[in-house]
């Protein structure tokens, strides 16, 4: 009886976990494995590892995945360290300190599809960043239509929109901070510099480590900026991995090699995590 | 004196700069060659299905949100009330669901879809979202915080569980249910990559997905129209943040502070 009524509080939820979660790992798993064409089902093969053979000697997915580790690694250590001195900044009363932390943190909340839209019109050979460069004297360009300067657009963009939330989750790990900690390093005559590299920071490993691998996650799965503004182009400076993923399973179909593509990108991300987790020593007390 | 002016300068230019685009997007919406008004928001309407979009997005968001509020509830309630056999290994799967990256199950999804003729239907945008793990990790962390007291009463009462879990949990559990709610209605708002794929025919896409599609279509190069469609995307969230900002932000780092 007992059971049963916990079965069923627990049903919806594991009815959606079988279709929608346990059913594709499994299954995507199985496709990887195959050749397999959803337009063509009667002509599916057994590739075995072909296709993930296939991928390391793929030189369109190694330009998207170098591509994709230039992202992360050029955008993941700024959006950090601009949350963190932002969070700092608005931790202590400032006039205007509510109306600030919202305008940095709303940009977080608009649809990337807005924001790519948006940043699509300020990079255009007539949007308003050549306007205001002309002011300058500065010649401007179609900044998007640039094989050099369209990625590092999209990954200004990309630390615009993050940095808001990154923040806010600073400003609640610098909120746990014992107050007492400043006041007993203020009558020691610490200063407030020296205050933030032995209190601040060490206290905040725990939020850093969440705030560095929640967005490196999110990196290694850029999409919806390259969908919307450069579909991969010019010569394929903006392809990434996901994007790169998505045109050979809905354009060329190649579901097989794209459900390859999927576990070596969710293997990658995973194997990052851990190695963020370690090296920032998770678990570890705060202070050591 | 000094340092704190320099400061709160410093912090209002990166005020100025990190508002100014959707200040910008805003202001381009409501220009048309020179004038200001809400020309490009009716062109747009009439140029494209965009009520549509609007519309789709809309019901989509709703039932997703029911069924977060209702269904996600029930997981929550089951994870930190009853205890059953394997809870330990079903409550790591929660936390293993969040971590499984979109694009390793969209494909079986989608060829899911397809084999239950599910695509282009509003099932296919609603179903997978229909319970998130995000939100039974919420609402089972606010129960945990709460003593059993009140379910016990009405148990001794006669209550029925069904009856505790509607009239009592749920009314207790309302905090964490209006940020579940407002969690799953901004994600699911601006969700793309599911909406993309799983949908073909434009009576079916959402506003993101719509818009996108639209951006790189024919007009494409009209910035009035596309600020105006941004705009549309991105107001109800706006005013989502003004009306529960305070449970927006305890959604937020609660979900990645507590974890």
């Amino acid at each position: 009886m007992r059971a049963r009524q916990t079965l069923f509080f627990l049903s919806p939820w594991l009815l959606t976990l079988a279709a929608f979660y346990l059913f594709p790992v499994v299954y995507s798993l199985v496709l990887s494995l195959l050749n397999f064409n959803p337009l063509n089902p009667s002509a599916t093969t057994w590739a075995g590892l072909a296709n993930y053979s296939r991928a390391f000697q793929d030189p369109l997915l190694c330009k998207a995945a170098v591509n994709t580790l230039y992202f992360v690694v050029g955008t993941v250590p700024v959006t950090t360290v601009l949350a963190l001195v932002l969070a700092i900044l608005l931790n202590r009363s400032l006039p205007g300190q509510t109306f600030f932390r919202a305008g940095f943190f709303i940009p977080t909340l608009v649809s990337m599809v807005v924001i790519s839209l948006v940043f699509k019109q300020l990079y255009a050979q007539d949007g308003i960043l050549n306007q205001a460069l002309s002011l300058l004297g500065i010649p401007g360009r179609a900044w998007l239509l640039d094989e050099r300067t369209a990625f590092p657009g999209i990954m200004l963009m990309d630390i615009w929109s993050a940095i808001g939330y990154y923040m806010l989750l600073f400003l609640a790990g610098l909120q746990a901070i014992p107050r007492e900690l400043y006041e007993a390093a203020s009558i020691d005559g610490s200063s407030k510099l020296s205050q933030i590299f032995q209190i601040t920071l060490p206290h905040l490993r725990p939020v850093a480590l969440v705030v560095i691998v929640v967005n490196t996650i999110r990196s290694f799965q850029v999409f919806i900026e390259v969908f919307v503004m450069t579909r991969g182009g010019p010569l394929n400076s903006t392809l990434t991995v996901v994007y790169d993923l998505y045109e050979r399973a809905f354009y060329r179909f190649e579901m097989g090699y794209a459900s390859a593509i999927a576990y070596l990108l969710f293997a990658v991300i995973f194997l990052v995590s851990l190695i963020q987790a370690r090296f920032l020593r998770l678990g570890q007390p705060v202070g050591g | 004196m000094m340092k704190r002016l320099l400061v709160w300068a410093f912090i209002f230019l990166a005020f100025l700069l990190s508002s100014f685009p959707l200040f910008w997007m805003l202001f381009l919406s409501f220009k048309t060659q020179g004038q200001f008004g809400l020309q490009n928001y009716s062109d747009l309407m009439a140029s494209g299905p965009f009520a549509r979009y609007v519309l789709n997005s809309l019901v989509v968001a709703l039932f997703v949100v029911l069924g977060n509020v209702t269904l996600a509830a029930m997981t929550g309630y089951a994870f930190a009330r009853k205890s059953f056999r394997g809870r330990e290994v079903l409550f790591a799967t929660v936390l293993g669901t969040l971590m499984i990256p979109k694009q390793a199950t969209m494909i079986p999804v989608f060829i899911l879809m397809t084999k239950l003729h599910l695509l282009d239907t509003y099932a296919a945008l609603i179903l997978p979202f229909l319970v998130d793990g995000f939100s039974i990790l919420l609402i089972r962390q606010y129960l945990l915080s709460l003593p059993p007291d009140l379910e016990e009463a009405a148990r001794l009462d006669g209550a029925s569980e069904l009856r505790v879990f509607w009239q009592v949990v749920m009314p207790l559990a309302k905090p964490a249910l209006a940020v579940v709610a407002i969690n799953a209605f901004i994600v699911n708002w601006n969700s793309f990559i599911y909406p993309l794929i799983l949908t073909s025919r434009q009576a079916m896409r959402t506003l993101p997905v719509g818009l996108a599609l639209y951006a790189q279509g024919e007009h494409s190069l009209d910035w009035g129209h596309l600020m105006s469609g941004s705009a549309l995307s991105a107001l109800p969230i706006l005013l989502v943040f003004l009306l529960f900002s305070r449970q927006i932000i305890s959604g937020l780092t609660q979900g990645a502070v507590k974890g």
